[in-house]
């Protein structure tokens, strides 16, 4: 199969069962809102070290936020929930809080939850107040920007994670430049992030190593310094591998996230340095959601 | 379905309690069941066809016509579905409420919202004394729900109220929010003196600046109120008889206290429209 003259080769990718929240940060300006939710999902690309993996997931209208403030909607995933409930209130307490004039708000309605204010109330130091406000808990919090308002809990809901494609290119330019407009294309699906920077990942990995203390290690057959020397998966043209994985409420959203993405890299096709699409996997036998590239570009 | 309709046949002489017309008491009874309840009238039992006319078969939704203020007791403990009073209740409306939507489209007694605990309560008229509040000996007055009155109120609205939310579209007698543990109350109009008297926690907030203030209250100062804003939004989110709340600001003047009783509750006095 060959989309614009780019291989799609007859492989999957493997996703794994994951729980997601989505918070919503609102501000007095969207700037402010950023700079709070760009401090959340710092240093939470990975589940394999950061405890979490969280993102950006669209700008907030001040009409659809609980406060009619600008916001912005930040999905965060993790293996279990004792993984979300530790670092939800973690990062909630430290990124969004310490950000001026922010507030911060449950985005998804569900009867799991984790703590947010629950757990942050204590800040106030007594002073703080709860409120319920159309069947929703809130908490205010006096701080010295005025006051920090957060809703009691945040709602969870099982999800998916590890959705993934990878762009073999000419060059990290050439690759670089697709995974660009992929992302792009992927940000305009709702209920899915890319949470590695820039929502692409340049050290994509396999599970294990030849070390027993590591669980991850570089995946050799993809990368092209070492073509020669062990079992590669690229042909010659290939110069640079780059991974976009795909975390998802379910498997719909990563299916057509996979699609929009795919097909926005293709569109750069050969002539511009694009060889051939693949897809991360372990063969099967570890998650339960597979995606096939060939079935979704169908 | 049509709604079950209950028309008073004559304009009772007595109280009338309505306690048992409510949806989950009505649920799967017959007609013939419902015209053969129990109801008392003054101090005696008596066939509810002997006073009320019935049409209808949906019990979730139940409409009183023609109703006066002896009707006490309406929508006492009710936990789902809808009662619509077409005139005057008297007192202890939606006493005990726990959950559904309870309005009355004219004016209502005293007790009103007594020891609810959820739901909505709508008065499109004016409401007696002691709304939201507890009765001599509780402990607290309502612990949730939302009571929204279009018209005044008496006095000690919310009296030692816990949770919950009281909109007074109108005024408010003396006393206003007089002992509340915590919960919201809104006046959009004057209020009388004294309020939030006696408070621990809990809002009360104000459009208009009260007269009488206690001097147990202190000045925090004219304030952006966060808090204002989160509170106006989602009440104006709810339906179309709140979007009115669309239209107030959040700057606000607080005033803690009562400090009297070590509290820790807010008068928000409105300073802007927006």
């Amino acid at each position: 199969m060959k989309i614009n003259g780019v291989q799609i080769d007859d492989t999957f990718a493997e996703a794994f069962p994951m729980k997601a929240t989505r918070i919503i940060i609102t501000a007095m300006t969207l700037k402010w809102a950023y700079r709070a939710a760009n401090a959340i999902r710092g240093f939470a690309s990975s589940v394999i070290a950061c405890g979490i993996e969280a993102d950006i997931e669209r700008e907030l209208k001040p009409s659809e936020t609980p406060d009619g403030r600008p916001g912005i909607s930040v999905m965060i995933f993790a293996m279990s929930m004792k993984d979300l409930e530790k670092h939800v209130a973690t990062r909630v307490g430290q990124s969004v809080m310490t950000t001026a004039t922010t507030a911060c708000y449950s985005g998804l309605d569900s009867e799991q939850k984790v703590s947010m204010g629950k757990s942050l109330r204590f800040f106030g130091d007594g002073f703080q107040i709860s409120k319920v406000v159309n069947k929703r808990r809130f908490w205010r919090i006096p701080v010295m920007h005025g006051e920090f308002i957060v809703e009691e809990t945040a709602g969870v809901t099982k999800a998916i994670g590890g959705g993934n494609f990878l762009v073999l290119a000419k060059t990290a330019r050439h690759g670089l430049a697709a995974c660009e407009k992929a992302v792009e294309e992927i940000q305009k699906v709702p209920g899915v992030i890319t949470a590695f920077p820039g929502g692409v990942v340049g050290s994509g990995s396999k599970v294990g190593s030849k070390y027993k203390f590591l669980t991850a290690s570089t995946n050799e057959a993809y990368c092209p310094t070492l073509k020669g020397q062990v079992k590669s998966e690229l042909s010659d043209e290939i110069g640079s591998v780059l991974e976009i994985v795909i975390d998802g409420l379910d498997e719909e959203s990563i299916n057509e996230a996979m699609r929009l993405g795919i097909k926005a890299a293709c569109s750069f096709g050969p002539a511009k340095g694009i060889c051939r699409i693949s897809a991360g996997n372990y063969g099967g036998n570890l998650g339960p959601h597979l995606f096939h590239l060939r079935k979704l570009l169908k | 379905m049509s709604a079950l309709i209950f028309t008073l046949k004559n304009q009772p002489k007595f109280t009338l309690d309505a306690a048992p017309l409510t949806p989950e008491n009505l649920e799967g009874k017959t007609l013939t069941q419902i015209k053969n309840l129990k109801i008392i009238y003054g101090n005696k039992t008596s066939k509810l066809d002997t006073l009320f006319t019935v049409e209808g078969t949906d019990s979730s939704q139940i409409i009183i016509e023609n109703s006066t203020d002896k009707l006490i007791n309406a929508g006492q403990a009710m936990t789902k579905g809808s009662l619509t009073i077409n005139g005057d209740a008297g007192d202890f409306l939606g006493q005990g409420m726990k959950n559904g939507t309870l309005t009355v489209i004219g004016n209502t007694g005293s007790w009103t919202g007594n020891a609810m605990s959820g739901g909505r309560i709508n008065i499109n008229g004016n409401a007696g004394d002691y709304v939201g509040a507890g009765l001599p000996g509780d402990a607290f007055g309502m612990s949730n729900g939302l009571i929204n009155i279009k018209g005044n109120a008496g006095d000690r609205v919310g009296d030692r109220m816990r949770r919950g939310i009281i909109i007074i579209q109108g005024k408010s007698g003396n006393y206003c929010g007089s002992r509340i543990h915590a919960g919201t109350i809104i006046v959009l109009d004057k209020v009388g003196k004294l309020p939030g008297e006696g408070m621990r926690r809990g809002t009360i907030i104000l459009a208009k600046k009260p007269t009488h203030l206690s001097a147990t209250f202190k000045s925090c100062g004219n304030l952006k109120m966060q808090f204002l804003r989160l509170l106006f939004t989602q009440l104006a989110s709810i339906d179309d008889e709140l979007s009115l709340f669309n239209k107030y600001g959040p700057e606000a003047h607080r005033f803690s206290g009562d400090l009297a009783r070590n509290g820790k509750g807010e008068l928000l006095i409105l300073q802007h429209y927006k």
